[in-house]
């Protein structure tokens, strides 16, 4: 297909390398490159959301206050976006900041408006409208250089509908995450973009004793193979159950508060070498916090 | 899955659809998808026709990305934090129901969740003068209940009979009755509902899981299916409509014996806040029937595990019988 002289520059102009997005995540030095996929998978409650947040606010934000003035395209497919928690960790980063100088509420307004004008959403609300919204982001890809990072949240939303659909035959149920998939790995191939997609657990871990060797590990995934092998980095996220660390708290609290640990274990294959990575983080107002 | 129609978009007439459905085109997405240099040599359309029918298809169908700001600008207008009338759980929840969000009640049979929504709904028609949807599954609700709770708030017959006419009920037992109900609230019933005075702010479904439930389990698939279709459908009416919406569940006992909520992992992601309530066991119980522990198992604006105590038979949360004075007003945030 032709492509005008300004869509071949903004296909071959390189788009901000992600490597450096969160380097306490990632095993030294191997962050998500161009055209890498990372899967964020655990449970309920895990912190994938905050993760995904967190990394969000590290692209939109001003260099000044720490971030990389990436573009970025989140696609949410079940709704979870919650757009008052990701504004109060962005004024919360915006402050920390800039917190010598003297600041206006107007500017800070203003910085904040111009972060999330950095931001793209799309809601979806079935595999076949995510279908279609791929084919669409291929024209947004191409008119705005700067996107580099693409945020799905998550990509197993359709997962039960699409087995139902598609009645006895695995492949028919494949399908639609298929062609998403492959379509994904040409964006990825062309655009030189990252993706980062979170995906739901659907079996609950066993947990004590009495789980035998023949049930299935609940970490494994089990969306369809074209998205298996799109994946380069697969983080798991989990609680840190039991001990109930003491996190300190801000100074003037007189009360220690106890905050819940997360752990995420990061093992990403790529060029045939495989590496791995364990780390924790809590939950703060200001968004994520490596512990 | 959107089949392609005869004269659904300028050009698309009946030949062009036959030789595409002879090159094995049926649906808009096989039309995108498919390479339209080959499709229109096969079909012996000229190529630009094609790729302008494509691009027509494409923006009808697909979703439009919206900049960060804009949503921002939406939601700070539309978005509503509905107060619950009890000064114990809105403390829970962050000051009340946010609208655009679904929050999940769970407890055990007896724990009191429809005694809960009951409150609510009596304290958002009344107080705050909005109209509530009420879709009850289990067959607990009954007007006379509304009408004593409705009474401890005011004397005036008429005020009550206002409030009562702001609470619509559904009675409905079986999944697809519920779906049919919330595909029509979506596609003009809550407009309708809205000639009572004031706009359907809250739509609370006691229980989803009564009608979920017997449909998990087994070989077949079309409980979960049917799951994340009641979900998507109350997310879609939550943020379209900018409603609050309540659902209770039951709980069952976790691997490790301790309580949760029902219906399992794959619906665990769906509700934004979940809180859990149990009945108070002491020994000293007996002259306070009505306590109740509530404890937030998930939320993204504040810490877990945080319990707060009320009485069911003091929704209000009021010690004493004056009305004035010390009650706060609770009004809805514009």
């Amino acid at each position: 297909m032709a492509e005008s002289g300004t869509q071949l520059f903004a296909r071959l102009e390189a788009r901000r390398c992600l490597k450096d997005i969160e380097p306490r995540l990632f095993a030294d030095d191997g962050g998500p490159d161009h055209g890498e996929v990372v899967e964020l998978y655990g449970p309920e409650g895990t912190g994938k959301t905050e993760l995904l947040y967190h990394l969000l606010c590290r692209c939109v934000l001003p260099v000044a206050a720490g971030g990389l003035e990436v573009d970025v395209v989140f696609v949410d497919t079940d709704y979870s976006l919650d757009m008052f928690r990701l504004v109060s960790i962005l004024d919360n980063r915006l402050n920390a900041g800039v917190s010598t100088s003297l600041t206006s509420a107007r500017s800070n307004d203003a910085a904040l408006r111009s972060c999330l004008s950095r931001l793209l959403v799309v809601h979806c609300c079935s595999s076949s409208q995510l279908l279609l919204t791929f084919h669409f982001l291929e024209t947004t890809l191409s008119s705005r250089p700067s996107v580099a990072l693409l945020l799905i949240d998550s990509i197993s939303a359709f997962y039960w509908p699409d087995r139902s659909e598609g009645g006895a035959s695995v492949t028919r149920q494949e399908e639609k995450l298929s062609k998403c998939s492959e379509l994904m790995a040409r964006l990825l191939r062309d655009y030189r973009i990252t993706i980062f997609a979170t995906c739901h657990t659907i079996r609950r871990s066993s947990s004590g004793p009495s789980s035998s060797s023949s049930a299935s590990e609940p970490d494994r995934s089990y969306l369809c193979r074209s998205w298996q092998r799109l994946v380069t980095h697969r983080l798991l996220c989990s609680r840190q159950e039991a001990e109930n660390k003491l996190a300190p708290a801000d100074g003037g609290n007189r009360e220690l508060r106890s905050r819940q640990v997360f752990s995420v274990h990061c093992s990403s294959s790529w060029m045939g070498t495989k590496a791995s990575r364990v780390s924790s983080f809590t939950v703060t107002d200001g968004g994520v916090e490596f512990t | 899955m959107v089949v392609l129609l005869e004269g659904m978009c300028p050009g698309l007439d009946k030949d062009l659809l036959r030789s595409l459905r002879a090159a094995d085109i049926r649906t808009v997405e096989d039309l995108v998808s498919s390479d339209i240099e080959d499709v229109a040599q096969k079909c012996s359309v000229s190529y630009k026709a094609l790729l302008s029918i494509r691009r027509v298809l494409l923006a009808q169908h697909t979703a439009f990305p919206v900049s960060g700001a804009d949503l921002y600008e939406e939601l700070l207008s539309s978005t509503a934090i509905l107060s619950t009338g009890n000064p114990s759980l809105d403390k829970l929840l962050d000051s009340g129901l946010y609208t655009g969000e679904i929050t999940e009640l769970s407890g055990g049979p007896g724990s009191g969740k429809s005694q809960v929504c009951f409150g609510v709904s009596v304290h958002i028609a009344h107080r705050l003068k909005q109209s509530v949807i009420y879709i009850d599954t289990t067959g607990g609700l009954t007007a006379s209940r509304l009408l004593q709770m409705l009474q401890t708030e005011t004397d005036n017959t008429d005020e009550q009979m206002e409030a009562l006419q702001r609470i619509h009920t559904f009675r409905l037992f079986d999944v697809c009755a519920l779906l049919d109900c919330l595909y029509g609230l979506c596609s003009g019933g809550l407009h309708k509902a809205r000639v009572g005075g004031g706009s359907v702010k809250a739509v609370i479904v006691d229980s989803v899981s009564a009608v979920i439930a017997p449909l998990l389990g087994g070989r077949h698939n079309e409980g979960m299916s049917l799951m994340i279709q009641v979900a998507a459908a109350l997310k879609t009416m939550a943020k379209d409509f900018s409603v609050a919406v309540l659902v209770t569940n039951h709980v069952t006992r976790s691997g490790s014996g301790e309580v949760q909520p029902g219906l399992g992992v794959s619906w665990s992601h769906i509700p934004r806040t979940r809180i859990l309530l149990e009945r108070v066991e002491t020994g000293a119980c007996v002259s306070r029937p009505g306590r109740r522990r509530v404890t937030l198992v998930k939320s993204s604006r504040q810490a877990c595990r945080i319990k707060e105590d009320f009485d069911l038979q003091r929704w209000s949360g009021a010690d004493g019988e004056a009305p004035s004075g010390k009650r706060k007003l609770d009004q809805a945030d514009p």
